[in-house]
């Protein structure tokens, strides 16, 4: 280590491309939200509000990318029990908003701790995946990284708020992928996901469809047992002895590889339906009333589809350059609901039109282009890690976002990470985002 | 790399939508944003021949309900049960309405013609339930009540079915339309084009701003042939009849105008248009049960008596009857085995026409049927136009029923003298309708032609277009000899000065009449007098036809109103006000903005 090549890192400037699209992403959201929160009968304090927290969200931006981000990794157990903790005081002392308990009332600052959680359990994973480094062959590697996020997601959805739970799994694929898990591992628990996922969808798929199920059958039988009082309890002890079955499974070498592969997809696919028809069960109403929306858009014009109908009429609307800023007469006029929070995009794309819409897509892509960059120039792998984890966790937020607000995608709650308004994401955000630049800052340091 | 790829769809997915499909999502836009509301216009004013206004308009406020997508179900409920305190309306019918305005995404009328101390309930409501709002309208009203009603006729909800007729002309689910009379018929010239407020409304159905106001245009006015004078003396008329039932048609004889046209019972067509247009419940009405039934074109009588004059007209000009010949009447006349009475049951003794006109002799009649033979009396029924229609511009006029051998044969019965007796005295299945029996009135009045009664005297211009009149209509001529002529003149006027009709002579003015007293199955006689009138020396002005139901003697429950009416015409006697109080009809202004009404 010489004293010149240490300085000369440090001193290594900001990625500018990087910055450059964060800021640019803050001001598309900020004119945003000025104009959505318009019509608010609390505009002014919304308005106050976002600012606070986004002067306060670059201030941890500022002192993130200051940090050496190697710190996170060796305050590992720190960093789980501050998050668990949170979780944990949000269930009880949390204050409740339209339905889920995940705010925490500081004084006049609302906390939204899930949002905190997420970049948490980034660097959570990316400890654990950086520690298992020469294991990422094994299974047990996927099994221990899901067992360190499941805590988190399971406190998450006892909040009840599905949709964030839902953003922790890709992000998870993502970084084990990144990580260099064994591809049939992860097409496994995919397998698993997408059976616990379309599992409630196909639940209400065949609820809105057909009188269901027949009683006495075998599906009944399992709706009753897993609708029951006790069914977090029989959930969690199925999935035991199916994942203590899996691991001990393979471990018996001398089965053929054919053998295995056929026990482990049915283990799978019976936790997965477990699952599925628990969330099911545990699913607001609304939430089912946004599946079917999805599923059949034109079945209740003024219920749950009357979301996706209206961001779908703003932004075909907006046209090439929009209706102007101010102006949107489905934000202005009230018939866009979530404008400021969820549905943020579809203000931008009815006020500033195609230009502005494809703006942002080209805005995030090059965030996010960004981001991958940093990781792949990162001086670790720990870096490599969290920057594949924060830069997951933005596109996939994305997606689902905008893919909602275009009609692609179901209704999930999902905020647009910089563009909605609300304090805990945008500080996360760039939170995380301070992370990254300190990871691309610190790409030549020695130290 | 996944990520860029649905960045790519993503930007793909926007250009169809801002780009390739931006048109339907513009209007959709609009459609949530923009609210039509309209306002019906004024009628066209219905005035009688001197500008009395018959058929006017006021302004009153409507509530209309904008609906909101986002409202809740019980939102609505709330919304339903404080309107129904309001408007003392039933909380179910109040709530089903909103619903249809929230499914059929458009501004719908809850309820109309609201009086203004609800008005300003109303107003104070609209604070706190965003999407209710009042609007000024105009209103059908009709000053004097059921004034020739039956004319005039009434304004009622469109049905549905007529709707969908009628949609591309502008009609809307809660517009009104002419069910009857002046206002059915002449619909599209007095139907005004609605005017309408384009206002900008908020998701919660709250108005932001007007963006355009269209103004309504009044309808056309019509004028009427009617006197409103006349008119008032025959309304007044039946209503001091026995029975209250019965009709009066008053025309001019020298081209079919109409004077007067009344029919007891009659209704006020005001009550269609109450506060509550949901009450009236139009499918239970039985025809003839209620007082739309008009008894002056679809009521059907035998003509009695009067009969007599078409009888003496075919006799006459046939030279078949002589007026000199006397005819011993003893009060009965027999024939083969029967007996056939008199209505003087004590005999009118020696008579010739005049006296057996003017006394209206029964035997004198059976004994020139014989004479005449069934068959020329026949001939002038059909000569007379009685057994059509006389086209009169109204819905529902009865074309009656002939009566002669030949009728007879058609219909498969055998014609037998006793008939021929029957049919000189004007009865048997002889059947006509008081407006057939005005027109044989006029004909006796100008000698001969038979003129289509005509009620409309000119449409007011569209704007720069040609003021519409409407020229008289001859339906037929009674081919006869100015002796004929003479003679019957002569007898007629004798009615009056000395015979049954006595009651009817007027000082300084000439009246000739025929009474009639029509035996009929369902009770007391029915009441018959025609008569025409004329100032001296001048040629007859007014030719009227009188019915009254059950009325008893033709002279003594017909001939008074006749007697009324003529003198109305004329503007003679005192017991009439002939002073109409002049009042010109205000007009409405569509955009006169009365506090915070649309």
């Amino acid at each position: 280590m010489t004293p010149l090549s240490h300085s000369s890192a440090r001193k290594s400037r900001l990625d500018g491309a990087f910055l450059g699209s964060v800021l640019a992403l803050l001001v598309v959201g900020s004119l945003a939200v000025l104009s959505a929160a318009r019509p608010l009968p609390y505009y002014h304090q919304a308005l106050e509000r976002h600012f606070s927290a986004m002067f306060f969200g670059l201030l941890i931006f500022a002192v993130a990318a200051n940090f050496a981000y190697e710190a996170y990794e060796d305050q590992f157990w720190v960093i789980y029990g501050t998050v668990i903790f949170c979780l944990v005081a949000v269930l009880i002392f949390g204050t409740v908003h339209k339905g889920h308990r995940s705010w925490i009332q500081l004084g006049f600052f609302a906390f939204q701790p899930s949002e905190f959680a997420r970049v948490g359990m980034v660097l959570i994973l990316a400890s654990i995946l950086d520690k298992r480094a020469l294991k990422m062959e094994y299974v047990s590697t996927v099994f221990m990284s899901l067992a360190a996020i499941l805590p988190i997601a399971a406190l998450i959805v006892k909040q009840p708020d599905f949709s964030m739970t839902l953003t922790l799994f890709p992000i998870f694929f993502a970084m084990l992928f990144c990580a260099g898990a064994e591809w049939e591992h992860l097409a496994g628990f995919i397998v698993l996901a997408i059976a616990a996922i379309s599992m409630p969808f196909l639940y209400l798929f065949l609820s809105v469809y057909h009188p269901f199920p027949v009683s006495g059958s075998f599906l009944r039988f399992f709706m009753e047992v897993f609708s029951s009082k006790e069914s977090e309890f029989v959930l969690v002890l199925v999935l035991a002895v199916i994942f203590g079955a899996a691991y001990y499974l393979n471990h018996l070498m001398h089965w053929r590889l054919r053998m295995r592969l056929f026990f482990i997809f049915w283990m799978l696919l019976t936790s997965g339906v477990v699952a599925g028809i628990t969330v099911s069960h545990k699913l607001k109403g609304y939430q089912k009333s946004r599946f079917t929306a999805y599923i059949n858009p034109h079945s209740d014009i003024h219920g749950a589809a009357y979301h996706v109908h209206q961001s779908q009429i703003a932004i075909g609307s907006g046209g090439i350059v929009g209706k102007g800023l101010f102006s949107g007469t489905q934000s202005q006029l009230g018939f866009l609901p979530e404008r400021h929070t969820d549905f943020i995009y579809s203000v931008i794309g009815e006020e500033t039109g195609f230009v502005g819409a494809v703006l942002v897509v080209l805005l995030y892509s090059g965030m996010i282009w960004r981001i991958a960059d940093i990781g792949f120039n990162a001086r670790d792998r720990y870096g490599y890690l969290v920057c594949c984890g924060i830069g997951a966790m933005f596109a996939f937020d994305f997606i689902l976002n905008v893919g909602m607000c275009l009609g692609l995608f179901p209704v999930a709650g999902i905020p647009l990470p910089l563009l909605s308004y609300g304090g805990s994401s945008l500080m996360a955000s760039l939170w995380s985002l301070g992370i990254v630049a300190n990871v691309g800052r610190r790409k030549y340091a020695l130290l | 790399m996944g990520f860029f790829i649905i960045s790519v769809v993503m930007i793909l997915r926007l250009f169809q939508m801002q780009i390739l499909e931006r048109a339907s999502y513009t209007l959709a836009a609009e459609r949530n944003r923009t609210e039509m509301v309209y306002q019906t216009a004024p009628r066209g004013i219905i005035y009688d021949r001197n500008g009395v206004p018959l058929a006017t308009n006021e302004p009153v406020f409507s509530l209309i309900y904008l609906p909101s997508q986002s409202t809740t179900q019980s939102e609505l409920n709330r919304l339903a049960d404080e309107l129904s305190r309001t408007l003392r309306q039933n909380p179910e019918d109040i709530l089903a309405k909103l619903e249809q305005a929230r499914s059929a995404r458009t501004a719908l009328r809850i309820a109309e013609n609201l009086p203004v101390p609800v008005m300003f309930r109303l107003s104070e409501l609209k604070p706190f339930y965003p999407g209710i709002d009042l609007v000024l309208e105009a209103r059908r009203y009709y000053p004097f009540g059921s004034f020739a009603s039956h004319l005039i006729g009434y304004m009622g909800k469109i049905n549905p079915r007529q709707w969908v007729r009628l949609k591309a002309r502008n009609y809307r689910m809660d517009s009104r339309i002419g069910r009857l009379g002046v206002e059915s018929v002449f619909e599209r010239q007095l139907r005004g084009t609605d005017g309408a407020v384009k206002i900008e409304v908020d998701a919660h159905g709250k108005i932001q701003k007007i963006l355009r106001r269209l103004p309504w245009k009044d309808g056309r006015n019509v004028h009427l042939t009617l006197d409103a004078i006349v008119q008032k003396a025959a309304d007044e008329g039946l209503s001091r009849t026995s029975t209250r039932r019965g009709a009066v048609v008053a025309l001019d004889p020298s081209n079919g105008d109409i004077l007067a046209f009344a029919a007891a019972p009659d209704f006020d067509p005001n009550q269609f248009l109450g506060a509550d247009p949901f009450s009236l419940d139009y499918s239970t009405f039985v025809p003839s049960s209620v007082p739309e039934f008009d008894r002056a074109i679809s009521g059907l009588y035998a003509p009695g008596s009067i009969f007599k004059t078409i009888v003496s007209v075919a006799g006459i000009n046939e030279g078949k009857l002589d007026p000199s010949q006397i005819v011993f009447c003893p009060g009965y006349f027999r024939l083969g085995r029967r007996t056939f009475l008199c209505w003087n049951h004590r005999g009118h003794g020696n008579v010739d026409f005049f006296t057996g006109l003017a006394e209206s002799c029964d035997v004198y009649f059976y004994k020139m049927g014989l004479v005449i033979g069934a068959d020329l009396i026949e001939k002038y029924e059909k000569i007379f136009h009685l057994g059509k229609k006389t086209g009169i511009a109204l819905k529902g006029e009865e074309a009656g029923n002939l009566f002669g051998p030949e009728t007879s044969m058609q219909e498969g019965k055998t014609w037998v003298g006793g008939n021929t007796l029957n049919l000189a005295i004007g009865q048997g299945r002889l059947l006509v309708t008081p407006i057939q029996m005005a027109v044989v009135a006029a004909a006796l009045a100008n000698h001969g032609t038979l003129w289509r009664p005509q009620y409309l005297r000119s449409i007011a211009p569209e704007s720069n277009g040609e003021i519409l009149r409407q020229s008289p209509q001859q339906i037929g001529f009674v081919r006869a000899s100015k002796k004929t002529w003479n003679l019957l003149d002569q007898a007629m006027a004798l009615v009056v000065a000395s015979g049954t009709a006595r009651g009817a002579a007027i000082k300084g003015i000439e009246v000739w009449g025929k009474t009639g007293t029509a035996q009929n199955s369902s009770g007391k006689d029915h009441a018959w007098f025609i008569a025409f009138a004329a100032k001296p020396g001048q040629a007859p002005s007014i030719a009227v036809s009188v019915l009254v139901e059950n009325g008893g003697h033709g002279a003594s429950a017909a001939v008074p109103i006749a007697r009324q009416v003529i003198a109305a015409a004329f503007r003679v006697g005192k017991k009439i006000q002939y002073q109409w109080p002049k009042s010109s009809p205000k007009k409405i202004d569509s955009s006169a903005v009365k506090g915070e009404t649309l």
